[in-house]
Protein backbone atom coordinates (compact mmCIF):
# COMPACT_ATOMS: atom_id res chain seq x y z
CA UNK A 1 0.00 0.00 0.00
CA UNK A 2 1.33 3.33 -0.91
CA UNK A 3 1.58 6.24 0.91
CA UNK A 4 -0.97 8.16 -1.17
CA UNK A 5 -4.02 5.18 -0.83
CA UNK A 6 -3.23 5.61 3.04
CA UNK A 7 -3.88 8.77 3.50
CA UNK A 8 -6.63 8.87 1.20
CA UNK A 9 -8.28 6.05 3.60
CA UNK A 10 -7.91 7.94 6.79
CA UNK A 11 -9.30 11.50 5.24
CA UNK A 12 -12.25 8.82 4.20
CA UNK A 13 -12.41 7.09 7.18
CA UNK A 14 -12.20 10.56 8.75
CA UNK A 15 -15.64 11.71 6.45
CA UNK A 16 -17.49 8.44 7.74
CA UNK A 17 -17.24 8.46 11.42
CA UNK A 18 -18.53 12.09 11.51
CA UNK A 19 -21.06 11.69 9.11
CA UNK A 20 -22.19 8.30 10.56
CA UNK A 21 -21.98 10.08 14.35
CA UNK A 22 -23.32 12.71 13.18
CA UNK A 23 -20.01 14.17 14.85
CA UNK A 24 -20.10 18.11 15.11
CA UNK A 25 -16.33 18.50 13.54
CA UNK A 26 -14.97 18.67 10.69
CA UNK A 27 -13.35 15.36 9.29
CA UNK A 28 -9.41 16.19 9.37
CA UNK A 29 -10.05 17.55 12.75
CA UNK A 30 -9.45 14.06 13.37
CA UNK A 31 -6.06 13.22 14.86
CA UNK A 32 -5.59 10.08 12.78
CA UNK A 33 -3.30 8.46 16.03
CA UNK A 34 -5.54 9.84 18.88
CA UNK A 35 -7.54 7.44 20.34
CA UNK A 36 -11.28 7.10 18.92
CA UNK A 37 -13.18 6.00 22.33
CA UNK A 38 -12.92 6.93 25.33
CA UNK A 39 -10.90 10.64 26.41
CA UNK A 40 -9.53 11.09 22.67
CA UNK A 41 -12.86 11.67 20.38
CA UNK A 42 -14.90 10.22 23.31
CA UNK A 43 -17.09 7.35 21.47
CA UNK A 44 -18.53 5.14 22.61
CA UNK A 45 -19.20 1.96 22.32
CA UNK A 46 -22.72 2.19 20.76
CA UNK A 47 -20.77 4.60 18.12
CA UNK A 48 -18.29 1.58 17.79
CA UNK A 49 -21.13 -0.48 16.55
CA UNK A 50 -22.75 2.59 14.47
CA UNK A 51 -19.06 2.24 12.83
CA UNK A 52 -18.47 -1.18 12.42
CA UNK A 53 -22.44 -0.87 10.65
CA UNK A 54 -21.24 1.69 8.28
CA UNK A 55 -17.80 -0.07 7.13
CA UNK A 56 -20.16 -3.05 6.46
CA UNK A 57 -22.23 -0.92 4.32
CA UNK A 58 -19.56 1.10 2.64
CA UNK A 59 -16.78 -1.54 2.45
CA UNK A 60 -18.36 -4.89 3.00
CA UNK A 61 -16.23 -5.20 5.78
CA UNK A 62 -17.61 -7.72 8.24
CA UNK A 63 -16.11 -7.58 11.60
CA UNK A 64 -16.64 -10.30 13.91
CA UNK A 65 -17.64 -10.40 17.66
CA UNK A 66 -14.60 -12.84 18.31
CA UNK A 67 -11.83 -11.53 16.39
CA UNK A 68 -9.03 -10.84 18.81
CA UNK A 69 -7.28 -7.43 17.50
CA UNK A 70 -11.07 -5.99 17.10
CA UNK A 71 -9.35 -3.60 20.37
CA UNK A 72 -6.63 -2.63 18.59
CA UNK A 73 -8.45 -1.78 15.41
CA UNK A 74 -10.74 0.31 16.52
CA UNK A 75 -8.03 2.42 18.44
CA UNK A 76 -7.32 4.98 16.13
CA UNK A 77 -8.44 6.46 13.06
CA UNK A 78 -5.04 5.39 11.53
CA UNK A 79 -5.45 1.72 12.52
CA UNK A 80 -9.11 1.68 11.61
CA UNK A 81 -7.67 2.70 7.93
CA UNK A 82 -4.88 0.34 7.74
CA UNK A 83 -7.39 -2.41 8.45
CA UNK A 84 -9.94 -0.97 5.93
CA UNK A 85 -7.20 -0.84 3.02
CA UNK A 86 -6.12 -4.37 3.80
CA UNK A 87 -9.79 -5.43 3.57
CA UNK A 88 -11.86 -3.28 1.74
CA UNK A 89 -13.54 -4.94 -1.56
CA UNK A 90 -12.21 -8.25 -0.08
CA UNK B 1 -4.94 -2.54 58.06
CA UNK B 2 -6.26 -2.63 54.66
CA UNK B 3 -5.03 -6.03 54.31
CA UNK B 4 -7.08 -7.25 57.50
CA UNK B 5 -10.29 -5.09 55.89
CA UNK B 6 -10.39 -6.47 52.67
CA UNK B 7 -9.35 -10.34 54.55
CA UNK B 8 -12.94 -9.67 56.60
CA UNK B 9 -14.73 -8.16 53.31
CA UNK B 10 -13.56 -11.93 51.70
CA UNK B 11 -14.06 -13.93 54.51
CA UNK B 12 -17.90 -12.12 54.61
CA UNK B 13 -18.35 -12.56 51.13
CA UNK B 14 -17.46 -15.88 51.34
CA UNK B 15 -20.09 -16.50 54.28
CA UNK B 16 -22.66 -15.10 52.19
CA UNK B 17 -22.31 -17.07 49.80
CA UNK B 18 -22.54 -20.43 51.57
CA UNK B 19 -25.48 -19.01 53.66
CA UNK B 20 -27.16 -18.02 49.69
CA UNK B 21 -26.22 -21.48 48.69
CA UNK B 22 -27.36 -23.63 51.69
CA UNK B 23 -30.57 -21.33 51.16
CA UNK B 24 -31.23 -21.54 47.48
CA UNK B 25 -30.70 -25.30 48.29
CA UNK B 26 -33.39 -25.83 50.75
CA UNK B 27 -35.89 -23.80 49.39
CA UNK B 28 -35.70 -25.90 45.73
CA UNK B 29 -35.35 -28.95 48.29
CA UNK B 30 -38.48 -28.25 50.46
CA UNK B 31 -40.80 -26.29 47.99
CA UNK B 32 -42.73 -23.39 47.37
CA UNK B 33 -45.01 -23.42 50.06
CA UNK B 34 -41.93 -23.60 52.64
CA UNK B 35 -40.66 -20.73 50.49
CA UNK B 36 -43.58 -18.68 51.38
CA UNK B 37 -43.13 -19.51 55.61
CA UNK B 38 -39.62 -17.93 55.08
CA UNK B 39 -40.93 -15.14 53.15
CA UNK B 40 -42.55 -13.58 56.14
CA UNK B 41 -39.49 -13.12 58.08
CA UNK B 42 -37.35 -12.18 55.58
CA UNK B 43 -39.70 -9.62 54.62
CA UNK B 44 -40.36 -8.27 57.94
CA UNK B 45 -36.61 -8.50 58.43
CA UNK B 46 -36.50 -6.57 55.12
CA UNK B 47 -38.82 -3.51 55.83
CA UNK B 48 -37.21 -3.17 59.39
CA UNK B 49 -33.57 -3.45 58.17
CA UNK B 50 -34.00 -0.94 55.20
CA UNK B 51 -34.87 2.36 56.16
CA UNK B 52 -33.65 4.05 52.64
CA UNK B 53 -35.34 1.36 50.48
CA UNK B 54 -38.75 1.91 52.57
CA UNK B 55 -38.83 5.91 51.61
CA UNK B 56 -37.78 5.13 48.47
CA UNK B 57 -40.90 2.40 48.58
CA UNK B 58 -42.77 5.25 49.91
CA UNK B 59 -42.45 8.36 47.66
CA UNK B 60 -42.68 5.69 44.88
CA UNK B 61 -46.06 4.51 46.07
CA UNK B 62 -47.40 8.33 47.21
CA UNK B 63 -47.04 9.34 43.76
CA UNK B 64 -48.39 6.28 41.87
CA UNK B 65 -51.45 5.92 44.00
CA UNK B 66 -52.17 9.52 44.16
CA UNK B 67 -52.24 9.72 48.21
CA UNK B 68 -50.16 9.45 51.38
CA UNK B 69 -49.02 5.63 51.43
CA UNK B 70 -49.01 4.13 54.71
CA UNK B 71 -46.89 1.59 56.68
CA UNK B 72 -49.17 -1.23 54.72
CA UNK B 73 -48.82 -0.38 51.94
CA UNK B 74 -44.77 -0.17 52.31
CA UNK B 75 -45.09 -3.82 53.94
CA UNK B 76 -47.14 -5.26 50.88
CA UNK B 77 -44.68 -3.80 48.42
CA UNK B 78 -42.00 -5.47 50.00
CA UNK B 79 -44.10 -8.78 50.17
CA UNK B 80 -44.62 -8.62 46.81
CA UNK B 81 -40.46 -7.96 45.68
CA UNK B 82 -39.74 -11.41 48.57
CA UNK B 83 -42.64 -12.85 46.44
CA UNK B 84 -41.22 -12.47 42.99
CA UNK B 85 -37.49 -12.71 44.47
CA UNK B 86 -38.51 -16.30 45.40
CA UNK B 87 -40.55 -16.91 42.00
CA UNK B 88 -37.16 -15.86 40.21
CA UNK B 89 -35.26 -19.06 42.18
CA UNK B 90 -38.30 -21.62 40.77
CA UNK B 91 -38.54 -19.93 37.08
CA UNK B 92 -34.94 -19.79 36.78
CA UNK B 93 -34.42 -23.30 37.46
CA UNK B 94 -37.38 -24.24 35.36
CA UNK B 95 -39.70 -25.28 38.10
CA UNK B 96 -42.40 -23.92 36.47
CA UNK B 97 -45.31 -26.38 36.20
CA UNK B 98 -47.48 -24.86 38.87
CA UNK B 99 -47.08 -21.52 37.55
CA UNK B 100 -49.98 -19.46 35.45
CA UNK B 101 -48.90 -16.82 33.03
CA UNK B 102 -51.59 -14.66 30.90
CA UNK B 103 -49.45 -13.92 27.93
CA UNK B 104 -50.52 -10.99 26.27
CA UNK B 105 -49.02 -9.77 22.88
CA UNK B 106 -46.74 -12.84 21.92
CA UNK B 107 -48.76 -13.18 18.39
CA UNK B 108 -46.91 -9.55 17.04
CA UNK B 109 -43.38 -10.91 18.72
CA UNK B 110 -43.80 -14.42 16.83
CA UNK B 111 -44.80 -12.71 13.99
CA UNK B 112 -41.72 -10.89 13.40
CA UNK B 113 -39.82 -13.45 14.47
CA UNK B 114 -41.55 -15.94 11.92
CA UNK B 115 -40.23 -13.22 9.10
CA UNK B 116 -36.68 -14.08 10.23
CA UNK B 117 -36.70 -11.16 11.85
CA UNK B 118 -34.16 -10.80 15.20
CA UNK B 119 -36.03 -8.51 17.81
CA UNK B 120 -35.11 -6.20 20.70
CA UNK B 121 -37.22 -6.76 24.09
CA UNK B 122 -36.76 -3.86 26.51
CA UNK B 123 -37.77 -5.27 30.03
CA UNK B 124 -37.55 -3.22 33.54
CA UNK B 125 -37.96 -3.53 36.97
CA UNK B 126 -41.89 -4.02 37.27
CA UNK B 127 -42.56 -7.50 38.38
CA UNK B 128 -40.24 -10.24 37.35
CA UNK B 129 -38.27 -10.55 34.05
CA UNK B 130 -37.81 -13.81 34.60
CA UNK B 131 -41.39 -14.88 34.29
CA UNK B 132 -40.33 -14.37 30.38
CA UNK B 133 -38.50 -17.53 30.39
CA UNK B 134 -42.16 -19.19 30.73
CA UNK B 135 -42.72 -18.36 27.06
CA UNK B 136 -39.71 -19.24 25.84
CA UNK B 137 -41.11 -22.73 25.39
CA UNK B 138 -43.61 -20.38 22.67
CA UNK B 139 -41.23 -18.45 21.26
CA UNK B 140 -38.91 -20.49 18.06
CA UNK B 141 -35.72 -18.10 19.51
CA UNK B 142 -33.10 -17.87 21.98
CA UNK B 143 -33.00 -14.86 24.30
CA UNK B 144 -29.85 -13.38 24.92
CA UNK B 145 -29.62 -10.61 27.87
CA UNK B 146 -27.63 -8.05 27.35
CA UNK B 147 -26.03 -7.64 30.76
CA UNK B 148 -22.79 -7.06 32.80
CA UNK B 149 -21.00 -9.95 34.56
CA UNK B 150 -17.34 -8.34 36.05
CA UNK B 151 -17.71 -7.87 39.52
CA UNK B 152 -20.32 -10.06 40.39
CA UNK B 153 -18.11 -13.60 40.59
CA UNK B 154 -20.36 -15.20 43.48
CA UNK B 155 -23.60 -14.24 41.88
CA UNK B 156 -22.61 -15.63 38.34
CA UNK B 157 -21.27 -18.89 39.45
CA UNK B 158 -23.99 -19.58 40.85
CA UNK B 159 -26.72 -18.86 37.89
CA UNK B 160 -24.42 -20.91 36.37
CA UNK B 161 -24.81 -23.74 38.55
CA UNK B 162 -28.72 -23.39 38.42
CA UNK B 163 -29.35 -22.62 34.56
CA UNK B 164 -25.92 -23.66 33.13
CA UNK B 165 -27.69 -23.10 29.41
CA UNK B 166 -29.42 -19.27 30.54
CA UNK B 167 -25.72 -18.04 31.49
CA UNK B 168 -24.50 -19.26 28.06
CA UNK B 169 -26.86 -16.70 26.50
CA UNK B 170 -25.68 -13.54 28.37
CA UNK B 171 -23.91 -11.21 26.27
CA UNK B 172 -21.81 -9.40 28.83
CA UNK B 173 -21.54 -5.84 27.80
CA UNK B 174 -19.41 -2.97 27.83
CA UNK B 175 -16.90 -3.82 24.51
CA UNK B 176 -18.07 -3.55 21.23
CA UNK B 177 -17.12 -7.18 20.93
CA UNK B 178 -20.57 -7.28 22.91
CA UNK B 179 -22.11 -4.91 20.64
CA UNK B 180 -21.06 -6.65 17.63
CA UNK B 181 -22.21 -10.07 19.01
CA UNK B 182 -25.81 -8.71 19.63
CA UNK B 183 -25.77 -7.18 16.43
CA UNK B 184 -25.25 -10.99 15.37
CA UNK B 185 -27.62 -12.15 17.48
CA UNK B 186 -30.69 -9.94 15.67
CA UNK B 187 -29.12 -10.97 12.26
CA UNK B 188 -29.57 -14.43 12.96
CA UNK B 189 -33.32 -14.07 14.15
CA UNK B 190 -32.61 -14.26 18.27
CA UNK B 191 -33.93 -11.34 20.90
CA UNK B 192 -31.53 -9.48 22.78
CA UNK B 193 -33.02 -8.65 26.13
CA UNK B 194 -32.24 -5.45 28.14
CA UNK B 195 -33.80 -3.57 31.08
CA UNK B 196 -34.32 0.04 30.49
CA UNK B 197 -35.49 1.35 33.52
CA UNK B 198 -32.43 2.46 35.52
CA UNK B 199 -29.82 5.11 34.38
CA UNK B 200 -26.45 4.35 35.87
CA UNK B 201 -23.11 6.30 37.25
CA UNK B 202 -21.24 7.50 33.96
CA UNK B 203 -24.11 5.94 31.38
CA UNK B 204 -25.87 9.17 29.32
CA UNK B 205 -29.44 9.04 30.59
CA UNK B 206 -32.09 11.52 30.28
CA UNK B 207 -34.55 13.32 32.72
CA UNK B 208 -38.20 12.66 31.64
CA UNK B 209 -41.30 13.27 33.40
CA UNK B 210 -41.77 10.15 35.20
CA UNK B 211 -45.04 10.37 37.79
CA UNK B 212 -45.21 14.09 38.16
CA UNK B 213 -41.30 15.06 38.19
CA UNK B 214 -38.40 14.57 36.07
CA UNK B 215 -36.34 11.08 36.31
CA UNK B 216 -33.31 9.99 34.99
CA UNK B 217 -33.97 7.15 32.21
CA UNK B 218 -30.61 5.36 30.31
CA UNK B 219 -30.31 6.36 27.12
CA UNK B 220 -28.18 3.14 25.67
CA UNK B 221 -31.08 0.48 26.06
CA UNK B 222 -32.65 2.72 23.20
CA UNK B 223 -30.02 3.65 21.15
CA UNK B 224 -28.60 0.60 21.35
CA UNK B 225 -32.01 -1.12 19.93
CA UNK B 226 -31.62 1.99 17.16
CA UNK B 227 -28.08 1.00 16.11
CA UNK B 228 -29.15 -3.29 15.92
CA UNK B 229 -31.78 -1.87 13.47
CA UNK B 230 -34.36 -4.57 14.54
CA UNK B 231 -37.72 -4.00 16.24
CA UNK B 232 -38.70 -3.19 19.53
CA UNK B 233 -41.06 -4.81 22.05
CA UNK B 234 -41.02 -3.45 25.21
CA UNK B 235 -42.22 -6.15 28.05
CA UNK B 236 -43.44 -6.29 31.68
CA UNK B 237 -44.87 -9.05 33.58
CA UNK B 238 -46.35 -7.96 36.94
CA UNK B 239 -47.00 -10.89 39.49
CA UNK B 240 -50.86 -10.59 39.56
CA UNK B 241 -51.42 -13.20 42.07
CA UNK B 242 -49.07 -15.95 43.86
CA UNK B 243 -47.90 -18.11 41.02
CA UNK B 244 -49.33 -16.32 38.87
CA UNK B 245 -47.93 -13.56 36.03
CA UNK B 246 -49.17 -11.35 33.33
CA UNK B 247 -47.04 -11.36 30.36
CA UNK B 248 -47.12 -7.91 28.70
CA UNK B 249 -45.07 -8.23 25.65
CA UNK B 250 -45.82 -4.40 23.03
CA UNK B 251 -44.68 -3.68 19.60
CA UNK B 252 -42.70 -0.14 20.11
CA UNK B 253 -40.80 0.88 17.16
CA UNK B 254 -39.93 -1.03 14.23
CA UNK B 255 -36.10 0.32 14.91
CA UNK B 256 -35.48 1.37 11.44
CA UNK B 257 -34.09 5.03 11.20
CA UNK B 258 -34.47 5.46 15.06
CA UNK B 259 -31.63 7.87 15.58
CA UNK B 260 -32.44 10.27 12.45
CA UNK B 261 -32.45 13.48 13.35
CA UNK B 262 -29.48 12.85 15.93
CA UNK B 263 -28.93 10.62 18.69
CA UNK B 264 -29.94 13.00 21.57
CA UNK B 265 -32.65 14.05 19.94
CA UNK B 266 -33.85 10.61 19.06
CA UNK B 267 -33.52 9.75 22.96
CA UNK B 268 -35.30 12.11 24.19
CA UNK B 269 -38.19 11.54 21.73
CA UNK B 270 -38.32 7.57 22.30
CA UNK B 271 -37.36 7.20 26.19
CA UNK B 272 -40.25 9.65 26.48
CA UNK B 273 -42.71 7.21 24.95
CA UNK B 274 -40.97 4.56 26.73
CA UNK B 275 -41.17 6.20 30.02
CA UNK B 276 -45.07 7.05 29.13
CA UNK B 277 -46.06 3.01 28.85
CA UNK B 278 -43.85 2.53 31.97
CA UNK B 279 -45.91 4.77 34.25
CA UNK B 280 -49.43 2.84 32.66
CA UNK B 281 -47.97 -0.15 33.19
CA UNK B 282 -47.15 1.10 36.95
CA UNK B 283 -50.43 2.74 37.38
CA UNK B 284 -51.50 -0.66 37.09
CA UNK B 285 -49.36 -2.68 38.99
CA UNK B 286 -48.24 -0.05 41.33
CA UNK B 287 -46.40 -2.75 43.72
CA UNK B 288 -44.42 -4.80 41.12
CA UNK B 289 -42.28 -1.51 41.07
CA UNK B 290 -38.84 -2.80 41.82
CA UNK B 291 -36.52 0.10 42.08
CA UNK B 292 -36.18 0.84 45.72
CA UNK B 293 -34.17 3.54 45.71
CA UNK B 294 -35.06 7.28 44.85
CA UNK B 295 -35.57 7.07 41.53
CA UNK B 296 -35.75 10.85 41.40
CA UNK B 297 -32.83 12.04 42.96
CA UNK B 298 -30.59 14.25 40.63
CA UNK B 299 -27.58 13.00 41.72
CA UNK B 300 -28.90 9.65 40.70
CA UNK B 301 -26.95 7.46 43.41
CA UNK B 302 -28.74 4.55 41.78
CA UNK B 303 -28.80 1.18 42.95
CA UNK B 304 -27.18 2.00 46.40
CA UNK B 305 -30.26 1.33 48.69
CA UNK B 306 -31.49 -1.08 46.28
CA UNK B 307 -27.89 -2.63 46.87
CA UNK B 308 -28.93 -2.99 50.55
CA UNK B 309 -31.73 -4.66 50.12
CA UNK B 310 -30.23 -7.29 47.47
CA UNK B 311 -27.25 -7.02 50.47
CA UNK B 312 -30.12 -8.07 52.66
CA UNK B 313 -31.99 -10.94 50.23
CA UNK B 314 -28.75 -12.05 49.68
CA UNK B 315 -28.06 -12.72 53.70
CA UNK B 316 -31.52 -13.92 53.88
CA UNK B 317 -30.64 -16.39 50.95
CA UNK B 318 -32.60 -15.69 48.12
CA UNK B 319 -30.56 -13.59 46.30
CA UNK B 320 -29.71 -16.05 43.99
CA UNK B 321 -33.29 -16.20 42.13
CA UNK B 322 -31.92 -12.67 41.49
CA UNK B 323 -29.14 -13.63 39.58
CA UNK B 324 -30.75 -13.33 35.76
CA UNK B 325 -32.20 -10.05 36.89
CA UNK B 326 -29.44 -8.20 36.13
CA UNK B 327 -29.78 -5.63 38.65
CA UNK B 328 -27.15 -6.52 40.75
CA UNK B 329 -24.61 -7.06 38.03
CA UNK B 330 -25.72 -3.63 36.69
CA UNK B 331 -25.14 -1.84 39.70
CA UNK B 332 -21.71 -3.01 40.71
CA UNK B 333 -20.39 -2.42 37.45
CA UNK B 334 -21.80 1.16 37.11
CA UNK B 335 -19.17 1.38 39.89
CA UNK B 336 -16.41 0.61 37.72
CA UNK B 337 -17.67 2.91 34.78
CA UNK B 338 -18.59 0.32 32.35
CA UNK B 339 -21.95 0.82 31.83
CA UNK B 340 -23.81 0.53 28.27
CA UNK B 341 -23.25 3.48 26.31
CA UNK B 342 -19.42 4.25 28.45
CA UNK B 343 -16.10 4.40 26.56
CA UNK B 344 -15.24 1.28 24.78
CA UNK B 345 -13.71 -0.75 23.43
Amino acid sequence: MNFDMKATTESELARLIVDTLHLELNPDEIVPDARLFGEGLGLDSIDALELALALSRSYSIELKSDDPDIKEIFSSLRSLAAYVARHRGS
Amino acid sequence: MSASVSDWSRQHERGNAILTRLMAWLILRLGWSAGQLLLLPVTAWFIVASGSARAASRGFLGRVLGRRAGFLDVSRHFLSFANVTLDRLFLLTGRTASYRFEVEGLDGLRATLDQGRGCVLLGCHLGSFEALRAIAADCPQRIRPMMYRANAAEPTRLLERLNPALARDIIELGTLGAMLEARESVVRGEIVGMLADRAHRGEKSVAIDFLGSPALFPAGPILLAGALEAPIFLCFAPRIGPRHYRILIEPFHDGMRLRDGGRDAAARIWLKEYVARLEHHCRAHPFNWFNFFDFWSASAKVGDATRQVERLASAAGVRCAQLNDGAAVFDRDADAGTCLGAPAP
